[in-house]
């Protein structure tokens, strides 16, 4: 009994979330009982494949470490629409969630992703929706998109397991979205307010400093003349770093942070190998440059005060994101359709909350949205980030992704079409992927 | 010996007989205070004193300095008193000049009282007769190292090299006949005692400027590279070093700004700063000197400026002569009694004394005889007839028992001093000191 009608095939998957909603809410709960970083998240992605398996997909597995991928192939050719989850936990160990040993916890809702992806897989998995399709859906989850960790992602790199430091990056390079026509993913955002869904807006640029300084160690209290201190030579670019923030201009959206991730061995010693994690987030990777270049030389006055050697090296972080208009409009129709008027609030384009994703550089290669549903408390990336609605932040995403999906497919995917039309895509994937590559780079700096 | 005894007596009551008047010339400097390389006012009434009381004058030695000749007519040891001229700048000090806010905040009008004191009793008929040699009485300008921008003017103009008036003594010959040298200070220890021995730092001093560029500080701070940014980047670095300053080497560095910025809507693109570096011997100032450049390089680096440091010799480390410390040691017991009488221990303030100390045997006592801080705008001499009187008395005794008998003493101090470095090694170690260097990077 296939259904080429829209609204019929559209009120069976909505009907068949319903079914669902138990179990998928049921398997975001299990993600979170089990947070796990950035490329580690084994435990994760075993507990995704089990479910998708149970669904009756073919999954490649082991992508880029732990992502895999599952396509679902509709009744007739069309283009391949990705429906995307993102894998990994931060680390927050004071958060409830976290994990005792690793203190990796779910503190920007990444789980509540996994229960939507599995919501959109049930419902368009029936065989008579699928049946109804003129196009593919490919369900993809994605390691590592907190950009975290650098040291280990850079000792992965080095051994060759990845090259680029996050999922989505990695995947792209893999070829992982060749036969991907468009993408779309919903991320949870805190402060519940009246409409489910924050939709548009974009995200920062960003490019991630690993500064290593290198000084002479001696007896801190017996012989400090002898030393040369490392820490002081970080803390002082730090200080010098605080003080280009007033060159900073408003419409760049510049975030420069860091941490000392090794601030010394032992207090009764003159540091001398300390690691300083820089990032440098700005509205687009060419306003970035300018200013990473000003941080840099914050990083080598620091090294010249003490006499210290500075090694700073740059890795390439994400694009920022642009979405795409009309997938924006027909997600947005479908959540006002599904969830009522009022559901949606609607982002300007260029509205950033300064943070940073790696949906933007998928969005450089092909058409993405990136709705933001409203649905936890707490402060993003705090200890005390928690999702309170699971119905907002698990069940509504996955009916209004399959609700868009359903609409951007029908009628011999006629709006997909009008969408892949009128996009005109940044970059290709090799361009992509040689810009990432040149923005890898190592300056050592050793004042005379 | 007797006849030593009666010598110091005769000495003694001649200055007895003029003590009101020495006083009154102390006081009515401390009331006309002028600043180094300014001590118009205050070099004239020296010259006017020595010139009315008979002695050779000569005047305007490096700008404002007088040397008078005390020449016995026979050969012998030649030995230099010495005063200093100079105030400090130190507004609100009770004495301070209402335009100029110079002030003697640091107790130099006594010294040229207690010189004149030395010169009132060696002038003496039956003192001078018993004497051999030669006391110059130097009056010098500027022992105060401030107003850099002042003396950096005054040596573009060159009218003078250094920024010390002891040191262009040196470089204009003043002292290349001279023996033995000594000064009083005033100090604040224990009241109504005498000071001996103890040592000074020494240093050089460093005048920066960093080179911005101005822009709206509103409209378009991203237009501009802030001076006063690279400044204070600079000031926290240099106080990232003081760790490794050992204690041995009592290093300081105390910086200030000069310029800070035009106004405050600017972003500021002319920023200065002065700097002393200070030691307690050569090599750690060196190696001080160079952590502070590289700080303040590191300012520049850090936002884009440009810095210019200007180093200029400044004042080397004390080396006082033991023996001569032992024959002043007993003179100024036999005035104020043994228990008044104290050893100095290390300052790590700076003195010209010290250039002076590095090429002929010196001691630089001091008379306890203030009240406040040095510097401070409570500094005050309080007892007068110790810091003037007495310390003359003291410094002019130890005159007579070094060119008594001969100049026996005096010629054995000479003889046995081991210079560590001879005049012309003074001149061109001080001269490498200086450098005028830009970086931009």
């Amino acid at each position: 009994m296939p259904l080429s009608d829209l609204d019929s095939t559209r009120s069976l998957a909505l009907r068949t979330i319903d079914g669902a909603t138990r179990d998928i809410i049921a398997a975001a709960k299990t993600v979170y009982s089990i947070p796990e970083t950035g490329f580690n998240e084994f435990k994760t992605s075993a507990y995704m494949q089990e479910c998708l398996g149970s669904l009756g997909f073919n999954i490649e597995t082991g992508i880029a470490r732990t992502g895999m991928k599952a396509v679902l192939k509709g009744g007739k050719p069309g283009p391949t629409i990705a429906v995307i989850a993102e894998l990994d936990s931060l680390r927050v160990p004071s958060h409830p969630g976290a994990d005792p040993d690793t203190g990796a916890a779910h503190a920007c809702g990444h789980h509540t992703q996994i229960g939507s992806l599995l919501g959109v897989a049930t419902a368009l998995s029936a065989p008579e929706i699928r049946e109804s399709l003129a196009g593919n859906i490919a369900f993809i989850i994605t390691p590592a998109e907190e950009f975290i960790e650098i040291q280990d992602r850079l000792a992965l790199k080095a051994s060759g397991e990845l090259e680029f430091l996050s999922g989505k990056q990695e995947m792209i390079r893999l070829g992982t979205f060749d036969d991907v026509d468009m993408a779309m993913m919903v991320h949870t955002a805190a402060g519940k307010t009246d409409a489910v869904f924050s939709v548009g807006g974009t995200s920062n640029a960003h490019v991630s400093h690993q500064v290593r300084y290198t000084g002479v160690s001696a007896h801190a209290g017996g012989s400090p003349h002898k030393g040369v201190n490392a820490l002081q030579a970080a803390m002082l670019a730090n200080s010098a770093i605080n003080s280009l923030r007033e060159t900073f201009r408003e419409s760049d959206v510049v975030r420069v942070h860091g941490i000392i991730s090794n601030g010394g061995t032992s207090v009764n010693a003159v540091p001398s190998d300390v690691l300083y994690e820089g990032r440098v987030r700005a509205k687009s990777i060419e306003a970035i440059e300018p200013i990473a270049e000003r941080v840099i030389r914050c990083y080598r006055a620091g090294a010249l005060a003490m006499g210290a050697r500075v090694e700073v090296q740059s890795v390439a972080g994400y694009h920022a994101l642009i979405q795409n208009s009309l997938m924006q409009k027909t997600f947005a129709d479908m959540a006002e359709l599904v969830l009522g008027r009022d559901s949606v609030n609607i982002v300007d384009d260029s509205q950033t909350q300064g943070g940073s994703t790696d949906m933007g550089d998928l969005s450089t290669i092909v058409p993405v949205i990136h709705p933001y549903t409203n649905a936890a408390a707490g402060t993003g990336h705090g200890d005390d980030y928690l999702i309170e609605d699971y119905d907002r932040a698990v069940v509504a995403p996955a009916k209004v992704m399959s609700a868009t999906v359903l609409t951007l497919l029908n009628d011999g995917a006629k709006v997909a079409k009008e969408v892949i039309a009128n996009h005109k895509p940044a970059m290709t994937p090799e361009q992509y992927v040689t810009t990432q590559r040149n923005r890898f780079k190592t300056e050592v700096y050793e004042p005379s | 010996m007797v006849e030593r005894a009666n010598l110091k007596s005769s000495f003694s009551s001649a200055i007895n007989s003029r003590a009101d008047e020495l006083e009154r010339i102390a006081r009515d400097i401390l009331d006309h205070p002028e600043s180094g390389y300014r001590e118009f006012r205050t070099a004239k009434i020296v010259s006017d004193w020595f010139q009315t009381n008979g002695f050779e004058v000569k005047t305007g030695i490096g700008k404002t300095g007088v040397i008078a000749t005390y020449d016995t007519g026979k050969p012998g040891p030649h030995i230099s008193v010495m005063g200093e001229l100079d105030s400090l700048i130190v507004p609100g000090h009770p004495h301070a000049d209402s335009e100029t806010n110079a002030a003697h905040a640091c107790g130099h009008h006594a010294q040229i009282g207690s010189m004149l004191t030395v010169a009132t009793g060696l002038m003496e008929s039956s003192v001078k007769e018993a004497l051999v040699g030669k006391v110059s009485f130097m009056a010098t300008p500027a022992e105060e190292y401030i107003e850099l921008a002042y003396r950096e003017s005054l040596l573009e103009k060159g009218e003078i090299e250094f920024f010390g008036g002891k040191q262009e003594f040196i470089k204009l010959g003043f002292f290349n006949e001279v023996d033995i040298a000594m000064l009083t200070h005033t100090g604040g220890e224990t009241s109504g005692t005498l000071g001996i021995g103890g040592s000074y730092n020494g240093m050089i001093g460093k005048t920066i400027q960093f080179i911005g560029k101005a822009a709206h500080a509103g409209g378009a701070p991203h237009l501009g590279v802030n001076a006063l940014n690279a400044a204070n980047i600079a000031l926290a670095a240099i106080h990232a070093q003081r760790e490794t300053f050992r204690d041995a080497d009592t290093v300081r560095v105390h910086p200030i700004i000069t310029r800070g910025g035009a106004s405050v809507n600017l972003v500021p693109a002319d920023v200065q700063m002065e700097t002393y570096v200070r030691a307690s011997n050569v090599p750690a100032i060196l190696k001080t000197s160079e952590k502070v450049d590289r700080a303040l390089r590191a300012g520049a680096l850090a936002t884009g400026a440009a810095v210019r440091i200007i180093t200029n010799p400044g004042y080397l480390p004390t080396k006082y002569d033991d023996q001569l410390i032992e024959i002043y040691r007993h003179n100024a017991a036999s005035l104020i009694g043994d228990e008044n009488v104290i050893e100095l221990n290390h300052s790590t303030g700076c003195t010209d004394m010290g250039d002076v100390s590095q090429i002929v045997p010196t001691i630089q006592p001091t008379a306890n005889a203030t009240s406040g801080n040095g510097h401070g705008i409570d500094y005050l001499v309080d007892n007068y007839d110790l810091a003037v009187i007495k310390a003359g008395k003291a410094m002019g005794m130890t005159v007579i028992d070094l060119l008594a008998d001969d100049g026996s003493k005096g010629r054995k101090i000479a003889g046995a001093f081991k210079a560590p470095m001879t005049i012309s090694e003074y001149l061109s170690r001080m001269r490498c000191f200086r450098s005028d260097v830009t970086f931009e990077e």
